[in-house]
């Protein structure tokens, strides 16, 4: 916990080149994550990432994979994959969890290239993930590193907003790999950011389904059914 | 910026016909994909929505199709679609609302298209555009292939029988000295894995073959000792012939003494051996060879030899995945020889008068054999038509004629057709009439309509003549045919009786099946058409009785649109390979032919052919929503 505090408040100015300064700051401009964006209607993005392993503080980002929700679908062209160069490959253990081997880490996009492509990306659309506290701090963690923005974002956690829109078979699910078995959604590509991403967001698909039966119509409500799960979870 | 995952494109890649189209119009198609979630129980696209805005393919869970809503009430005519197929493509194409509703059978994801994309890849992707317009048949072709690619090994072998012995044998015959022991012969057979062995002696010279057929009858039953020579249980009578001889003369030779091997001697030697199974691998045409041995048969014995060989060819056939119409026809044809062959020979042993042969006398053949859809395990379905000379009544002729009937009967049997059980046969004093006599059996069978009248009509109604004064028939053919049609509460009756046998369709991940999880290929996929085909033929006052030319011939007349046509006559021809195929999987385990049935468990075939069959039970009720719609059922 102080080594992530510290890792936080380190100085945070990374020699920016100027195209990378000039590209944040326009994107800057139009990141203000849309909390009231339109659950039916509006851009929700799913993403999942993968890292050099699963320690908040020691681990960094690898990969990150998103596909874009709107109109009650996925929309496949609306996707987005991208695999960060590594200076040094992460060990073998690693490589073998999310398949990205040495060289295609090294041969990778420039992290700095990668974080402003996914901003640009993103678009300001709120994001959906799956225990979003990995994904949310290797992001946060790599955009203070390389671009030195504090990535703060509007987020929600299919975690909690699964159990509290379908409350019956809550008891069984815990993992992501849970939800999956349950609803028989496949994925032949587990642990690849994008696959992920994918299954990740045919949940989504059926949170907002749920969602919508209990006239839930903004983003925010997402968040705060989010909190009142987080709530029962401590509570319980 | 896109990213499209292979794991998607992998999905497409082992679905029909995504996997027949180039990769790039699959990525320009998944490209402006969406993927949409439909919980279980929830309607995807129904008629109220309009012309249909989109296509679908389902990644995972089940969609139902409940068909024929519009006409109320017919709720269990539904079709269930599972991964990997794709709908509503005749609402699509046409650019009209949907017939029936979909509704996801279980939670449900599928990837979208809209229309207008999907317009567009049918001007990209010619496998797609194929795929979407000629739906059962683009399958059909694609099974096809697929067993076609089985077999290719023996199609590229396939010789004509015009080469000479000399190109057909590949290897040296295994062979013994004549004093070796039957327990040695047997082992060097079982090693070579082969289905003879010939004794030679020094100079290579055949002295007696010993063959697989052979070990149940001289070795195991009489229980012999097995350190005897082998040469004394052989067959000494040897048929030989000369490298140079063609193989057409080979199968001549089997074909007329019943004999399974052909040795090859060249000045004396043993050089090869030639047996029914290479011959049959060139096969095709060596019919006429057989025909002219049932020709001229002079006894019942080389019948049976022949009808044996027949059906060995048969099995052949179906190994080689020849298509069904072709095979039927070629059983239908050799079975027909064979009959009159053996009505021949009865007759003239039984010595029946020439007066009654010559008033006439027509020997019908009912049921599947009337309709030339015999397969290897159909019983005799027959009877007779006759003249009454002057001076006689009818019932004298028929006592003269039924103990000659009775023998034909036997003779059949004993060449591999079993008496009917149901004892419609010629031998059967009901079933031996007169042509008047059957007149007034025909009519009150349409007049009744009594259960057991509809019954009989099934069978008899597909007679044809098969021996005899075909005349006869045809008075009998015309005459139905000019009664029937006239008679709208008949075919009203038929048609009510048809519409009870309901093909299977849907019901968890597939077909309703019986607890045995079986179907019934026969009665659920085959029957339907049959007896479609015949109320069309009666009311369109068609008189061919083959199920497939009923349809051809009867849909103009009833203005059945032609690519209907087509898909109902493709439906019944692959329900008729699977059969076939089953009944030489079944074969092939050893089962007897008069063992052999129609029941095949969905759960076991390729999933192409789940589909393709899934199609053409679709076809099949279709075919009736047609008769219930022309008879107001």
């Amino acid at each position: 916990m102080i080594s992530r505090l510290l890792s936080w408040l380190r100085p945070a100015a990374p020699a920016l080149l100027p195209g990378h300064a000039a590209r944040l700051a326009a994107l800057r401009k139009g990141i203000t994550p849309d909390r009231d964006a339109d659950l039916e209607q509006g851009r929700i993005v799913v993403v999942d990432v993968e890292s050099t392993g699963l320690s908040l503080a020691n681990d960094h980002l690898i990969a990150i994979g998103a596909v874009a929700m709107q109109g009650g679908r996925i929309v496949l062209a609306d996707s987005f994959e991208i695999v960060l160069r590594q200076d040094v490959a992460s060990g073998k253990d690693n490589i073998l969890v999310h398949g990205i081997g040495g060289s295609a880490q090294r041969e990778g996009v420039a992290p700095e290239d990668a974080l402003l492509d996914f901003l640009q990306y993103l678009d300001g659309a709120p994001l959906l993930a799956y225990h979003v506290s990995f994904d949310a701090t290797m992001l946060r963690k790599a955009y203070k590193k390389y671009l030195g923005l504090d990535f703060r974002h509007a987020w929600a956690d299919l975690a909690y907003v699964m159990p509290a829109l379908f409350p019956a078979p809550v008891r069984r699910c815990h993992a992501l790999d849970d939800w999956l078995k349950l609803f028989h959604v496949d994925n032949d590509a587990r642990h690849n950011a994008l696959a992920d991403a994918l299954a990740t967001a045919q949940l989504g698909l059926m949170a907002l389904r749920a969602a919508r039966a209990q006239k839930l119509a903004r983003f925010r409500q997402l968040q705060e059914i989010e909190k009142g799960q987080r709530w029962l979870g401590a509570a319980g | 910026m896109s990213a499209i995952h292979s794991s998607q494109l992998s999905f497409f890649a082992a679905h029909a016909p995504f996997d027949r189209m180039e990769p790039a119009h699959l990525l320009w198609m998944l490209e402006r994909m969406s993927l949409a979630y439909y919980a279980a129980g929830e309607v995807i696209i129904s008629p109220e929505q309009g012309a249909v805005e989109r296509f679908l393919v389902i990644k995972q869970g089940t969609v139902q199709g409940e068909q024929n809503v519009a006409q109320g009430g017919d709720a269990d005519a539904w079709l269930e679609l599972v991964e990997g197929e794709c709908f509503p493509l005749g609402a699509l194409l046409a650019s009209r609302p949907v017939a029936g509703v979909y509704r996801a059978g279980s939670d449900t994801f599928c990837y979208e298209l809209a229309a207008a994309d999907f317009n567009g890849l049918l001007g990209l992707s010619t496998a797609f555009r194929d795929f979407c317009t000629r739906r059962i048949a683009n399958l059909l072709e694609h099974s096809k292939q697929l067993i076609q690619a089985q077999y290719s090994q023996s199609s590229a072998e396939q010789q004509s029988l015009n080469s000479p012995l000399s190109a057909i044998i590949s290897r040296m015959p295994v062979s013994c000295a004549p004093e070796t022991s039957v327990r040695h012969a047997l082992e060097l057979m079982y090693e070579a894995k082969v289905g003879s062995i010939v004794a030679v002696d020094g100079e290579q010279r055949p002295l007696g073959i010993l063959t697989l057929h052979d070990v149940l009858e001289r070795i195991v039953l009489p229980q012999i000792d097995l350190e005897q020579a082998v040469i004394g249980i052989m067959s000494r009578q040897l048929t030989t012939l000369q490298p140079q001889a063609l193989a057409h003369e080979a199968a001549l030779v089997m074909a007329r003494h019943g004999f399974r091997h052909v040795l090859i001697v060249e000045n004396e030697r043993l050089v090869g051996l030639v047996s029914e199974k290479d011959l049959f691998a060139l096969q095709r045409v060596g019919l006429r060879q057989i025909g002219s041995s049932i020709r001229e048969a002079t006894t019942v014995e080389v019948l049976q030899g022949a009808a044996a060989d027949i059906r060995r060819m048969a099995h052949s056939m179906m190994a080689q995945g020849v298509a069904p119409e072709q095979l039927t026809q070629f059983i239908s044809t050799f079975n027909d020889m064979i009959t009159v062959r053996v009505i021949e020979l009865e007759c003239a042993a039984s010595g029946l008068c020439d007066a009654l042969q010559q008033a006439g006398l027509c020997w019908i053949a009912l049921g599947s054999e009337g309709r030339f859809e015999q397969t290897l395990n159909t019983d005799q379905d027959n009877a007779l038509i006759f003249t009454v000379p002057d001076g006689m009544t009818a019932e004298e002729v028929r006592v003269q004629l039924l103990p000659v009937a009775r023998r034909i009967n036997v003779a059949l049997d004993l060449c591999g057709f079993p008496l009917c059980k149901g004892e419609i046969m010629a031998s059967n004093p009901q079933w031996c009439l007169s042509l008047d006599e059957w007149k007034q059996s025909f009519s009150s069978w349409i007049m009744h309509g009594a259960p057991e009248a509809l019954l009989h009509a099934s069978i008899f109604f597909d007679f044809r003549a098969l021996y005899g004064a075909q005349n006869l028939a045809e008075d009998l053919r015309t005459w139905l045919a000019r009664i029937a049609r006239d008679n709208q509460k008949f075919l009203h009756q038929m048609a009510e009786n048809a519409l009870r046998n309901r093909p299977p369709l849907g019901v968890m991940r597939d077909f309703v099946v019986g607890k045995e999880r079986t179907l019934d290929l026969k009665l659920n996929g085959i029957t339907p058409f049959v007896d479609a085909a015949r109320i069309f033929s009666l009311a369109a006052g068609v008189t061919h009785t083959s199920t497939i030319q009923r349809l051809r011939l009867s849909a103009p007349r009833l203005n059945i649109n032609a690519g209907e046509l087509e898909a109902w006559i493709d439906a019944l021809l692959f329900i008729q390979v699977l059969r076939l195929r089953h009944h030489d999987a079944l074969s092939e385990q050893g089962r007897g032919d008069a063992a052999l049935d129609n029941l095949i468990d969905p759960e076991r075939l390729h999933e192409l052919d789940r589909r393709i069959l899934k199609e053409a039970f679709r076809q099949a009720r279709k075919l009736q929503s047609r008769l219930s719609m022309d008879y107001g059922l």
